[in-house]
Parts: C-alpha cells; sequence; structure tokens
C-alpha cells in the first residue's frame, strides 16, 4: 500500500530499550556507583536538604540561615533528615521524592541564634490622615554544614 | 523629665527638637536632591520609601520565581526540552525540587541538570507511550460504520 501522508501518525514513533537489557545496564551502573562510594573515589559532595519549609543546596563547611526559631541550643549537633538529592562530581543520587536515611547523613550546628535587623512596615494613604508605622524583627538561627556522608548501600 | 504641677507644665518647652528631626532624617541621607537635607521635603520621600520597601517585599517572592523559571526554561532548552514539559515530567516521576534548587543546579552544577533533563525526558516518552496504548480496537464495540437508513 503506498505511503500518504495519513498513513502513519504526525508525531514521530518514540521506542523505548529493551527492558531485559536495561535491567542489566542498570544493574551494572548501580554496581559502579556503589564501588566508588566504597572506595570514596569521589570530591567534594552537595546535597539538597528540606529544611524549615525551604529547600537548600548545601555542602559541606556552609552556613545557612533561616528566618525562625529553632528548638536546639547554640553548640547542638543536628541531623537533617529530608534530603532529596545528593551529587558529587561524577554521580548524582536523586531521591524520589527523599533520600534513605541509611544512605546520607548530613550533620549541621547551631551556631547562632538572634533578631534580624528592624524591618520597617509602613502604610499611608494620601489625603486620608493614614498611616502607620510597624518594626518588625524577626528570630534567626545561623546552622554550620558540617558534614555530609554517604554509605554504599544501592541495590 | 517628671514636671510634678500644672503651672511647669505650662513652662516646658520642646528640647529634642534635634533628634526628632535626625530619626526621620538618618533614612534620608542617601537621597538626592534637597530631600537629603530638608526636613519637610525628607519626610514625605521617607514615608515613601518605607510604603514601597513593604508593597516591595510581597512582590519580591514573585519577582524572583519568574527569575527562577526563566532560567530552568534556558537551561531545560538547551537540553532540547520545554520548560512546561520538564517540570511536569519531573513531577510525574516524583522528583519535588522547587524552581530555586534546580535554578541553582542549572547553573552551578550542569551535569545533574542534564540528568535531570534526560529523566523528564525518558518519563515523557514512557507517557507517550502509555497513552497510546496497544493499538488495537478498544473492547466492547462490535461496528465502527454508522448505517443511515
Amino acid at each position: 500500500v503506498a505511503k500518504t501522508s495519513l498513513t502513519s501518525p504526525p508525531w514521530p514513533e518514540v521506542k523505548l530499550p529493551d527492558p531485559v537489557e536495561e535491567a542489566k545496564y542498570h544493574a551494572e551502573v548501580v554496581q559502579k556507583v556503589n564501588k566508588m562510594i566504597a572506595t570514596g573515589q569521589y570530591g567534594r559532595l552537595f546535597a539538597v536538604v528540606h529544611f524549615a519549609s525551604k529547600q537548600w543546596k548545601i555542602t559541606s563547611e556552609d552556613l545557612i540561615m533561616m528566618d525562625n526559631v529553632l528548638e536546639a541550643e547554640c553548640g547542638d549537633r543536628i541531623r537533617m533528615e529530608k534530603v532529596l538529592l545528593v551529587g558529587a562530581d561524577d554521580f548524582t543520587l536523586i531521591g524520589r521524592p527523599l533520600l534513605g536515611k541509611d544512605l546520607v547523613r548530613v550533620e549541621a550546628t547551631v551556631i547562632e541564634k538572634t533578631e534580624s535587623w528592624p524591618k520597617i512596615n509602613m502604610r499611608f494613604r494620601r489625603r486620608h490622615n493614614y498611616q502607620r508605622k510597624k518594626i518588625i524583627m524577626n528570630p534567626q538561627t545561623v546552622l554550620r554544614i558540617n558534614t555530609i556522608e554517604i554509605f554504599p548501600c544501592l541495590s | 523629665m517628671v514636671l510634678l504641677s500644672a503651672p511647669r507644665w505650662l513652662r516646658s518647652r520642646l528640647t529634642d527638637r534635634f533628634w526628632r528631626v535626625q530619626e526621620v532624617l538618618k533614612y534620608a541621607r542617601h537621597f538626592r536632591g534637597r530631600k537629603n537635607r530638608c526636613y519637610k521635603l525628607a519626610v514625605r520621600s521617607v514615608r515613601r520609601a518605607f510604603v514601597k520597601s513593604t508593597k516591595a517585599r510581597r512582590e519580591k517572592k514573585r519577582i524572583l520565581r519568574a527569575l527562577w523559571i526563566t532560567r530552568i526554561e534556558a537551561a531545560s532548552l538547551e537540553h532540547g526540552l520545554k520548560y512546561p514539559t520538564f517540570i511536569s515530567n519531573l513531577l510525574k516521576s516524583q522528583v519535588e525540587l522547587n524552581r530555586k534548587v534546580i535554578a541553582d543546579l542549572a547553573i552551578y552544577e550542569p551535569k545533574t541538570f542534564k540528568s535531570l533533563a534526560a529523566l523528564a525526558q525518558r518519563r515523557r516518552q514512557e507517557g507517550f507511550l502509555a497513552a497510546l496504548g496497544d493499538g488495537k480496537e478498544p473492547e466492547g464495540i462490535f461496528s465502527r460504520i454508522v448505517h443511515h437508513y
């Protein structure tokens, strides 16, 4: 039968690779990454952590400031549990949506608990003699990320 | 000062006018023109500045989100995907990274962003195949031809 413009659908045909071969390839890659983690062939690790209702992209030795109070004293070590992504130079581990607690460990210390600089809230309506001024100082906490560690328990 | 009788109250004068004026002028020192020196002009400018800063604090969240979206769109177009495709397929693959973090990854971790784009592309193709189905006719229909009598 001759090929017309309506023989095949107008969208490009999509072919997925063979599932058996793909499973083999995936297992190989996982083995390789596991070995790399076990032997420690990675440089600096970065992680994406969900903390204080925000997501932060962090590495070791960096400072984080959040606009709220943390119920921990200064100098307490904290472990952050909701890790979404961990990566190094050659590999990344993407969580769906979170990574396991036995796979990553992110430690941080509370350094400072202060108030923010005085922010001024002002409302003004012209010609109506209405103005309100309020000074707001939010409590802030500063954390330092000590370490990010990964363990070779991929499967 | 504690003034203990009415005659003393009547005789009191305002003594800290300088500091009340400085309280306002200190916020106007970096303005342009006479409004950084003259109190009457400065009061109006400082009031407008405070009101604008309160409103801007609410707009900043919208502006930053639009900026992140623009950056993610640019980065995903480099990998051959459009922004709505990228984001919807990432969400369907249960990756819940927000736009701020994806924009940071696109700038500082290009390899990671490339892998996210590949993940989104693969999920898109799987979605197409699932939607197209097997190519057979659906059950329960015995004829596709309509007879007009």
